[in-house]
């Protein structure tokens, strides 16, 4: 393993292009373990295609990308798995299964590390059921253990999938939008509990985030991405109004009221 | 009118309808044994049909094998089949298991292939091999329209199944004609009766375990 302050991230050169549209030029970035990072920017600013790139689903068109030491674009299949097993993924619309109960949804956390054969039958190790136990109390749904996930409402729902990281023993966790379908007072609730779970087992946790209000909040380092490129990135105290201006200027208010026109031409450039 | 006349009233004798309830028996096992056989099959090559699980070099010439299997009428496979293998049930229910999975495989293709592809990546996410995912991202979304279309199947096979004594597969199909050319038009009568509680029974049935699983 890597020493203490080695980066747990390192992206550098990178660019990434999809058909002749850029969706991300990035010459360096690092993150270290233990931040708290928001990204925001605009719908289409590349905030989705780095993170899918840093989990190493996004193949760089040039350039590098180190996590946890491993560089992606030089190494075999089984060490790329093993990596990527030690990040987790949270996502907008949660990607729970309907139809299993939390426990069996949380116990999907564990697929990578318990015995595979055992897992196709539903067995689970008194290990795995553990881990699945504690991260489902970490995140307060110890009451709702044997519901259905189809019968939570989306603020548990999230719960449950960041249950489902933690059990994964994630050393970094990916949020894409992970409050973009809750209201805001949920929106601040989960946003705490995930970087609580974050700092309680010593990860780094990057968020993608619509509202740059609440990445001030939550976070203790703010990169802004506008049209693939960095044009923000401190502490989230020095996000004054005039940066803002610069991360969302000619996208502004909200991506709600984005011009269809501009999104038409943007989907032609990616079939290009 | 007169064919009905002739028919009337069924012959309801003990033996006529003991050679009824053996032989709709006979003709609901096959349907069930072609449809066990065929379901099984066609859930194994459903999933690596289905274009999101698999590379286009394994799931492109399944789609054609399928479509092949489910274009022969069942009627037609077991004429070929009872030439092939000899008359007797065997052939019935090999004609049957092979149009169910053709018809079923591609159904259940389908139904994959609408699965909802985050779960998978959630699952990709956590480390989950290719045999995990089925299992956990796409199987439980799955698995209760698979348990669905095998009972709607079911109850397609048992009429095919009663169709098949007329080629020499055995079964109720085989009396009916037996009777019929013999022109004992009230055994005959009695038969297609029997053959219709059977139908009627089983449709009954598996609407009740539809209807559970929604």
């Amino acid at each position: 393993m890597a020493e203490r302050n080695a980066p747990v991230i390192l992206v550098e050169h990178l660019r990434v292009n999809y058909g002749r549209r850029v969706a991300l030029c990035i010459d360096q970035l690092r993150f270290d373990r233990g931040e708290c990072v928001g990204i925001i920017g605009p719908s289409g600013a590349g905030k989705t295609t780095l993170l899918r790139a840093i989990k190493g689903y996004v193949r760089p068109t040039r350039g590098k990308i180190e996590v946890l030491g491993l560089n992606w674009s030089m190494c075999d299949r089984s060490a790329r798995r093993r990596v990527q097993r030690r990040i987790g993924l949270i996502f907008q619309q949660f990607h729970l299964v309907p139809r299993m109960t939390v426990l069996q949804n949380v116990l999907c956390g564990r697929l990578g590390s318990t015995h595979r054969l055992k897992s196709l039958f539903g067995r689970f190790s008194a290990e795995d059921k553990q881990i699945a136990w504690r991260a489902i109390c970490e995140v307060g749904l110890q009451e709702q253990v044997h519901q259905r996930a189809d019968t939570l409402s989306g603020g548990q729902q999230q719960r449950v999938a960041i249950a489902r990281v933690v059990a994964q023993q994630p050393e970094v966790i990916l949020a894409d939008e992970p409050v973009s379908n809750l209201d805001p007072v949920l929106g601040a609730e989960v946003l705490t509990l995930l970087v609580e779970v974050t700092k309680h087992h010593d990860a780094t946790l990057i968020l993608n985030l619509h509202q740059p209000a609440l990445a001030k909040r939550f976070v203790n380092r703010v990169v802004g991405l506008r049209d693939g490129r960095i044009v923000f990135d401190d502490l989230p105290s020095r996000l004054t109004d005039d940066q803002l201006q610069e991360v969302y200027l000619g996208y502004e208010p909200t991506p709600l009221y984005r011009d269809d026109s501009t999104a038409g031409r943007s989907m032609a450039m990616v079939g290009a | 009118m007169d064919f009905v006349t002739d028919m009337m009233p069924p012959d309801t004798t003990g033996e006529i309808l003991a050679i009824g309830w053996e032989t709709a028996l006979l003709t609901l096992q096959i349907a069930l044994l072609g449809t066990a056989i065929g379901g099984l099959f066609a859930v194994m090559l459903g999933l690596l049909a289905a274009n999101n699980l698999t590379p286009e070099w394994v799931h492109h010439p399944l789609k054609v094998l399928l479509a092949i299997m489910r274009s022969i009428p069942v009627l037609i496979l077991a004429l070929v089949l009872v030439r092939a293998v000899g008359l007797g049930p065997f052939p019935g229910v090999l004609a049957i298991a092979i149009h169910s999975v053709g018809n079923l495989g591609k159904l259940f293709a389908d139904e994959c292939e609408t699965a909802f592809e985050g779960v998978w990546e959630a699952m990709d996410s956590a480390g989950a091999n290719w045999w995990q995912k089925v299992r956990f991202a796409v199987w439980p979304q799955v698995a209760p329209q698979i348990v669905s279309l095998t009972l709607y199947r079911l109850e397609m096979n048992i009429r095919e199944s009663a169709v098949l004594g007329l080629v020499g597969c055995g079964g109720i199909g085989f009396y009916i004609t037996l009777y019929q050319r013999s022109f004992n038009y009230t055994c005959m009568c009695t038969m297609v009766l029997v053959m219709l509680v059977i139908v009627l029974a089983v449709d009954q049935l598996s609407v009740q375990i539809r209807k559970r699983l929604t």
